[in-house]
């Protein structure tokens, strides 16, 4: 029983850095579905460019080693860089291969989705490769500030800013959604697409608004686990957004706060079911839970009920 | 019809050529194939196979040959396909004055060879070829320099008990084939040598994030821990996490991790120190070998650990093929029955060669290297024993 209790503040802090990715990648998946009823399945390629985007930013920034300005001002330009990016290539995919299929059946635009996602991740191998790239993080952070011991437990600074990056993003995603006007017309799209257009939403432009947002999230996901874990290469996308995706049919798909929960949950979950379990159960565990929500509430722990429509 | 009947009077023929060199006069020449991928992907370490073995003909050729008569080393490029692999096999067994061959370098070329090879009695020594299937099939024309892959984990068992001198061990291994024997085979070992205190768990390949599983290795407080991941990314990953966690355990990687630029340079100084295994030698730690070293550096370049056996293979080869030669008149079968006797033969590997009945080298051989700033070390080599 020491065994486990030893380890447990560890665990709390490992489940909720990978929790925290999750949360940010559902996010992206949960907006998309609630305005459009489709699941984006590219979602995570762009996690993925955005790794590689952040990548790029620390290279070309580093000389010999050393990063050539400010270590606070890159990291700050990495995780906005990469933001940028991911936002683009959403806009793109839902420019070039949603909007045409809008009004088509919905399984059209899933595998239009998955057309964009075998895509982007043969584009990504094309011109990058198939070698992992390196995140050289040792001249961002000295080694005295790079851990911190409490007791028996270990926040690393990458954790600490990932909890923290995460859940601002996250804030200023709500503040957003409850106070500003966009925020409100997105929120009226979701409801009822049609009668947003009647009150003078420009729906279009939403949509995109929209996509920028998520895909914003998931670069910077993708970012955050590049300096965390220092390494990024063009396949990392379909793990996290399998687990992303999970995350947003935990929490109720098309629930934004629900995604965040989601992510959450799903990512103390694994680090728990590892601590009590082998290993290889961590997937099995998780996917249990999830089927064990969806049988008692199908909707997720926070999406509407919403009534079969006639 | 038409077509069973030529490949009856091909295997036919083959047979009758095959038959004609199994008795011959020293004196009319000696010939030593050399299999391998010569062109295509895997060029660069045959052609250092190649060229090693040449170093060793030319030194026998320079003491005279064998019995006076010049060795001559045949080239034969199956371009890492198995259907040119047999093309190739079928012109050594062919040639009547070929009494061995090098190679093919390569487990599936090897193992699409193999009969014909052994149909003809033809000494095959690889010097890589590590699938451990290759020797179970009851041919006793193929033997291997090189460690089996099943050699490794009792290797490394003798490793972990008598070099790092640990008491209590967690092995955290990916799940994949390769890894999974080796973990099994590992603990397996230590069981045997005493050491009980073992814990066992899995990862998962490219996942990026091993902190959950090194969590729980971190409560178990293990003297070592034995890292089984097949890229160098993934081994920096685990070195630099359990660093990062405050782990005071040795930590000892797997073969993939001996690359400087995907694990030393890639963990940032968290490696440093850190052990890994791997099937090939430091040749430069191996003071036996550095008249070859030398040889092959002034005239090829520079070594990749594919080349040393190769020399060894090749000076075994000849042996055995000198001592068949002694009365004038060899068989190559009789080539085979010598080197079933090679024990104890000591080369440029480090290490007496022995060959066990079946063929394999005895013991294997698993060369265990350190981390001392931007280099690997070779500190130890264990043979089984």
């Amino acid at each position: 029983m020491e065994l486990y209790l030893d380890q447990l503040p560890q665990q709390l802090i490992n489940g909720l850095t990978l929790g925290g990715v999750y949360a940010l990648i559902a996010i992206g998946y949960t907006m998309v579905y609630g305005i459009l009823g489709m699941l984006n399945f590219a979602h995570g390629e762009i996690y993925m460019i955005g790794g590689f985007a952040g990548w790029w930013v620390l290279h070309l920034l580093t000389r010999n080693n050393v990063v050539i300005m400010n270590a606070a001002l890159v990291i700050a330009l990495m995780i906005v860089i990469a933001m940028g990016v991911a936002a683009l290539v959403g806009m793109m995919a839902e420019r070039f291969a949603y909007r045409p299929l809008r009004n088509a059946p919905r399984m059209n635009l899933l595998l239009s989705a998955l057309g964009v996602s075998i895509f982007l991740q043969n584009l990504v191998l094309h011109f990058q490769g198939a070698k992992v790239r390196f995140f050289h993080i040792a001249s961002l952070i000295p080694d005295s500030l790079r851990t911190f011991h409490v007791g028996a437990t270990v926040f690393s600074f990458m954790r600490i800013l990932l909890i923290g990056v995460t859940f601002v993003l996250m804030g200023l995603l709500t503040l957003m959604i409850k106070k500003t006007k966009v925020g409100k017309a997105m929120r009226a799209t979701a409801q009822d697409i049609e009668a947003a257009t009647f009150m003078g939403i420009d729906v279009d432009r939403i949509v995109v608004v929209v996509f920028m947002i998520g895909s914003a999230l998931g670069g910077a996901a993708g970012v955050l686990v590049g300096l965390m874990f220092t390494q990024v290469d063009y396949y990392v996308g379909f793990q996290a957004g399998l687990k992303g995706f999970t995350a947003a049919v935990l929490g109720g798909i098309g629930s934004i706060h629900g995604a965040m929960l989601g992510g959450i949950l799903l990512g103390l979950v694994e680090s728990l079911a590892v601590t009590f379990l082998p290993a290889a159960y961590k997937d099995v565990v998780a996917f249990v839970i999830l089927i064990a929500v969806l049988i008692i509430r199908p909707w997720g722990l926070m999406g509407d009920k919403i009534p079969e429509k006639v | 019809m038409q077509k069973s009947f030529s490949t009856v009077l091909a295997v036919f023929l083959v047979f009758i050529v095959a038959a004609v060199g199994y008795s011959a006069d020293i004196k009319k020449g000696i010939h030593i194939g050399n299999a391998g991928a010569f062109t295509g992907d895997a060029a660069a370490p045959c052609m250092e196979i190649y060229n090693s073995a040449q170093i060793a003909v030319d030194e026998w050729n320079a003491k005279g040959g064998i019995h006076g008569v010049k060795i001559e080393q045949i080239m034969g490029d199956d371009a890492m396909d198995p259907a040119q692999g047999v093309n190739v096999a079928h012109k050594f067994v062919a040639d009547e004055l070929m009494y061995g061959v090098i190679g093919p370098p390569m487990s599936h070329i090897a193992q699409a060879t193999l009969k014909i090879y052994a149909g003809a009695d033809m000494a095959q020594i690889t010097t890589s070829a590590s699938k451990p299937d290759l020797t179970e099939q009851g041919y006793k024309n193929f033997f291997r320099v090189n460690a089996r892959n099943d050699a490794h984990g009792w290797n490394a068992a003798l490793f972990i008990k008598n070099y790092l001198k640990a008491k209590k061990v967690a092995i955290l291994n990916e799940k994949v084939a390769y890894c999974e024997n080796l973990s099994k085979e590992t603990v397996s070992g230590l069981k045997k040598l005493g050491i009980t205190d073992i814990m066992q768990d899995t990862i998962v390949g490219g996942a990026k994030d091993y902190s959950a599983v090194l969590t729980k290795v971190k409560a178990y407080k293990p003297d070592v821990i034995f890292f089984i991941a097949t890229t160098a990314p993934d081994n920096a990953i685990g070195v630099r996490q359990t660093k990062e966690l405050g782990i005071n355990a040795i930590f000892f990687g797997s073969e993939g991790a001996r690359d400087k630029k995907d694990y030393i340079q890639a963990a940032e100084g968290a490696a440093d120190g850190s052990y890994v295994y791997h099937f090939a030698p430091d040749v430069y730690a191996i003071p036996e070998a550095a008249t070859y070293v030398k040889t092959f550096e002034t005239k090829y370049g520079s070594i990749s650990g594919f080349g040393p056996p190769a020399y060894e293979a090749m000076n075994i080869l000849l042996t055995a093929i000198d001592q068949a030669a002694a009365d004038g008149d060899i068989t190559r079968q009789e080539v085979v029955d010598y080197l079933h006797k090679v024990k104890n033969y000591k080369g440029v590997l480090g290490f007496p060669v022995t060959f066990d009945e079946k063929g394999d080298l005895a013991g294997g051989a698993t060369y265990f290297f350190q981390v001392t700033g931007n280099d690997f070390k070779q500190v130890a080599v264990m043979t089984g024993k």
